[in-house]
């Protein structure tokens, strides 16, 4: 069960930097054909500086870096029971190769729900605010996890 | 490819372009663990995911399928205009789903300078069954 007394807590950042081969091996994992994933002459000719990473790339340094299951792991909910509710992107700037990432994930709310057949589930919010070797920032993540109970 | 697209070219009610997927394999779960780092092997092995319950074995990794219906919209809308997309996870997806991805324009408006536009989407198997429901928001250029 989601430890409540956890709200507003920051774990501690993760610093990931993008490669252009991460980024096309996304993009032919999805099965996305679209050039500007995997050409850098076509991103270039379509208006990018390089390869720009997918909607979805986001969720790479996350779950490559482990800090995802370690943050579930803290926050004392069962593995075996949490579902990905919801999953939403903010961006402030195309995300390209060589670009360092760092994000620190928080624990934005928990909240208990009960969904119609009368089940309570704790609803567990995460945000994490990307930026850039500048300190700018790239884009803003937010992730629901659904503990069943 | 996405073509240039202008504001002015887009309308409330106006369809996004469907995209099928599929069938899913489970080689596809092999190659999005490996890109992902998502490890889980509810996604992969088939033992471990009737051991947890999962009568039929491995399940599709809920952001395999986000990135489906991102790259619904991106062949549509240039992913340099999405400023914003979100989806809410509404069914497990399994080896041998095709997946339909569809969308509409739900509202066009200028907001702080920018010419925006909000579109629902869907996905949903060859039963009808919704696996996502999402949305994006995107900045498109003006012709004037």
């Amino acid at each position: 069960m989601a430890d409540k007394a956890k709200v507003g807590r920051e774990y501690a950042p993760v610093t990931w930097e993008v490669e252009r081969g991460k980024i096309a091996e996304m993009a032919k994992a999805i099965g996305d054909p679209n050039p500007i994933y995997l050409d850098r002459e076509a991103a270039i000719k379509q208006g990018y500086k390089d390869t720009p990473a997918p909607p979805t790339f986001l969720t790479v340094p996350m779950m490559w870096s482990s800090s995802m299951p370690a943050v579930i792991n803290d926050l004392n909910i069962n593995f075996m029971m949490v579902l990905h509710g919801e999953e939403e992107y903010e961006y402030y700037r195309e995300i390209y190769p060589g670009d360092k990432l760092t994000g620190a994930p928080k624990v934005v709310s928990i909240e208990e729900k009960t969904n119609k057949s009368g089940r309570k589930m704790d609803m567990v919010t995460i945000e994490i605010v990307y930026t850039d070797e500048k300190g700018e920032k790239v884009a803003r993540s937010r992730s629901l996890l659904v503990e069943r109970k | 490819m996405a073509e240039e697209i202008y504001f002015e070219d887009i309308h409330v009610g106006d369809e996004m372009p469907v995209l099928v997927k599929g069938p899913v394999q489970k080689l596809q779960h092999v190659m999005y663990a490996g890109a992902s780092g998502d490890f889980n092997p509810l996604h992969t092995d088939d033992d471990f995911a009737k051991a947890v319950g999962m009568k039929d074995g491995v399940i599709s990794h809920g952001m395999l399928i986000m990135g489906f219906v991102g790259q619904a919209m991106t062949s549509w809308i240039p992913k340099k205009y999405v400023k914003r997309f979100g989806v809410r996870f509404a069914g497990m997806t399994r080896p041998g789903n095709t997946i339909t991805i569809t969308g509409k324009v739900t509202d066009k408006r200028l907001e702080a300078g920018e010419n925006l536009i909000s579109c629902e989407l869907v996905a949903s198997d060859e039963n009808g069954d919704v696996k996502v429901t999402g949305h994006f928001d995107a900045a498109l250029p003006s012709k004037g």
